[in-house]
């Protein structure tokens, strides 16, 4: 693989909840190459919103963030203000997991697409026009022209997720941060706009991060992707790899609660017990409560993120047992 | 019934129901038509001057020559009543805007930034709220010394506080929601995102307010007229004509009912205008 575009080490979250600090995202390190889509996947709470978030320095006031996150050279976690405004929006978009309020209510969407095109490009006043009709043409709003003079209110979710994804293409990213893009839309449109994200992946030469709690998206649209637990990476590796042989329990508990069309009927396995709380972080391995691999090891030595082989890495101690339980299933 | 029609009638009951034709909206906005009428050409409506005095025609009752009646000086109580329409209607405009724009500038500010400049404004609301607001401005009035002007800076300085609460609490709950956050990821500045994007989202309960605040305006501006404190005789103003018609209320009580009905005729305005726009402004949430 060639210089990843962003590269993120160490990084963490800090938050002050109730008097006391709770780590939300805890050292975690990953890499997202050229054109590449990295999956962040995880439970409620386990810190992939707030990684992302905290790449670009969305979180509340009161939040630490340490670490870095090297984009072209330059770490956002320390960069200026100044310089970070460019750089959001500009060259990393987002796009969030809510359509229904993740657009300003009261401006029609021609507004607010052309807003980010003043923001980040050249362009002139008919230039931003022309460009915002292209831009809703291209994530397949029919009938762009007409649309474009409506409110947010008279689109229907997917059609609001489309345009977001084209104010947040306005600038032409590099970098596309997407937040649980489809998490509020009816299957049938969370599948239309995946292809979609996916082919202006392609035909604009983006790279993605895509946080999700859905394994199926993952399996679809990934290259490679990172499972979080806890605030913590517990494994990352190619999703091929990280699908045949997982090497950390929590990942083999979550492949295990999928239902796979087309094998054998079989039982289909929850986690036991619940996440915990960022408050209460068990010692040692954060998942071994839950884990039917754990020893005495787990309760006490935090594991490390150790490859298993290139470009596939685990925090368990057991990986091995862990792979064979996989193969034996 | 069909099966069709039942739809139809399903459908017809889940439209949105339209606001009802907004009968407070065109009351009040009739009303405040003519007022600014009377505002912007006095002497076209009046038929006296609203100073010359008439000795020949003292205290005067109503009559078809004098429809309000003369006061003491044989003025006529209709030509002021519609003159002071200039100074009322100013004073309802002017003492409500500067603290408009004043207090919803602070308040967008505020709310959005949070932390020390919202404790720090808290506590001056506190401060300003614990006094009676007309005890407040007469105290300002008495330091800088009567007159409309003075007037106008004493209320604009107690008058921002209110409409600076309203805002802030709005762009508060606004700055939370997700477009706010997607202006952040977008690399928009703290004022464009602030001005452009919250405001909008944050101004409707203080232009409702701003309504309402000008038919307190007027009823200030003629409470100080009264007292002496806000215009000065011999302007035509309400409050100074009541003031002057106190002394003959018994015999002639035309001088002061009269400007006193004005001020209710231009303060149900406001409140209906207000109403009617709270009403509007809400359909489309």
């Amino acid at each position: 693989m060639s210089a990843p575009l962003l590269s993120v080490r160490g990084l963490s979250a800090r938050f002050r909840a109730g008097g006391r600090e709770v780590t939300a995202v805890d050292d975690v390190s990953f890499d997202v190459g050229e054109g590449e889509v990295l999956g962040l996947v995880g439970e409620s709470g386990s810190g992939k919103s707030v990684t992302l978030r905290s790449l670009l320095r969305l979180l509340p006031s009161g939040a630490q963030v340490e670490g870095e996150a090297l984009w072209e050279g330059n770490d956002l976690v320390a960069m200026p203000d100044a310089q970070l405004r460019r750089v959001r929006g500009g060259a990393i978009s987002m796009i969030f997991q809510e359509p229904m309020t993740a657009l300003n209510p009261v401006l029609p969407i021609r507004v607010q697409i052309e807003e980010s095109l003043r923001a980040h490009t050249a362009l002139d006043r008919s230039g931003r026009r022309a460009r915002a009709r292209e831009l809703l043409d291209l994530v397949g709003i029919p009938d762009a022209a007409r649309r474009l003079d409506e409110y947010p209110h008279q689109f229907s979710g997917g059609m609001r997720q489309r345009a977001m994804i084209a104010i947040a293409l306005a600038s032409e990213p590099r970098l596309l941060l997407a937040d649980e893009p489809t998490t509020a839309l009816d299957v049938t449109i969370q599948d239309q706009i995946l292809k979609l994200i996916l082919d202006l992946k392609d035909r604009l030469g983006m790279s993605v991060v895509l946080v999700t709690h859905d394994l199926g998206v993952v399996a679809e649209t990934c290259d490679r992707m990172a499972v979080m637990y806890a605030g913590r990476i517990a494994e990352q590796g190619g999703v091929r790899e990280v699908f045949a042989t997982p090497r950390h329990a929590y990942t083999l508990g979550l492949l295990g609660s999928v239902p796979r069309a087309g094998t054998e009927r079989s039982t289909l396995r929850s986690i036991e017990g619940t996440p915990p709380g960022l408050a209460a972080i068990p010692p040692g391995c954060a998942f071994h409560p839950r884990c039917a691999f754990a020893t005495d090891v787990c309760r006490e030595v935090r594991p490390e993120l150790s490859p298993w082989e290139p470009g596939h890495l685990a925090a368990c101690h057991h990986g091995d047992r862990v792979a064979h339980a996989s193969l034996a299933a | 019934m069909t099966d069709a029609a039942h739809l139809e009638a399903a459908i017809a009951a889940e439209r949105p129901r339209r606001a009802r034709p907004p009968g407070p909206l065109l009351w009040g906005g009739a009303i405040l038509l003519l007022s600014l009428v009377f505002a912007a050409v006095p002497s076209l409506v009046a038929p006296y001057d609203p100073l010359a005095f008439d000795y020949n025609a003292v205290l005067q009752a109503p009559t078809l020559a004098h429809p309000f009646g003369t006061d003491n000086f044989g003025r006529d109580v209709l030509s002021r009543v519609i003159h002071a329409y200039r100074i009322d209607m100013g004073i309802a405009v002017f003492a409500t805007t500067v603290p408009f724009v004043l207090g919803t500038l602070v308040g967008a500010v505020v709310g959005y930034a949070g932390g020390l400049a919202e404790t720090i404004f808290g506590r001056v609301v506190d401060a300003v709220i614990t006094f009676p607001f007309l005890v407040l401005v007469i105290a300002i009035v008495s330091v800088l010394g009567p007159g409309l002007i003075n007037m106008y800076i004493a209320v604009s300085l107690v008058g921002w506080v209110f409409y600076a609460r309203i805002v802030a609490s709005e762009v508060k709950v606004q700055k939370r929601l997700d477009y706010a956050e997607a202006g952040r990821a977008m690399g928009y500045t703290h004022t464009r995102i602030v001005l452009r994007h919250l405001l909008p989202n944050a101004i409707t309960p203080a232009i409702v307010y701003w309504m309402t605040d000008m038919a307190l305006a007027i009823l200030l501006g003629s409470s100080l007229g009264y007292l002496g404190l806000g215009a000065q005789p011999p302007a035509a103003e309400w409050g100074v004509q009541i003031a002057e018609g106190k002394n003959f209320m018994t015999t002639a009580w035309w001088i002061s009912v009269f400007p006193g009905a004005a001020i209710i005729v231009t303060g149900l305005g406001f409140s209906l205008l207000g109403d009617g726009l709270a009403a509007l402004l809400r359909v489309r949430r």
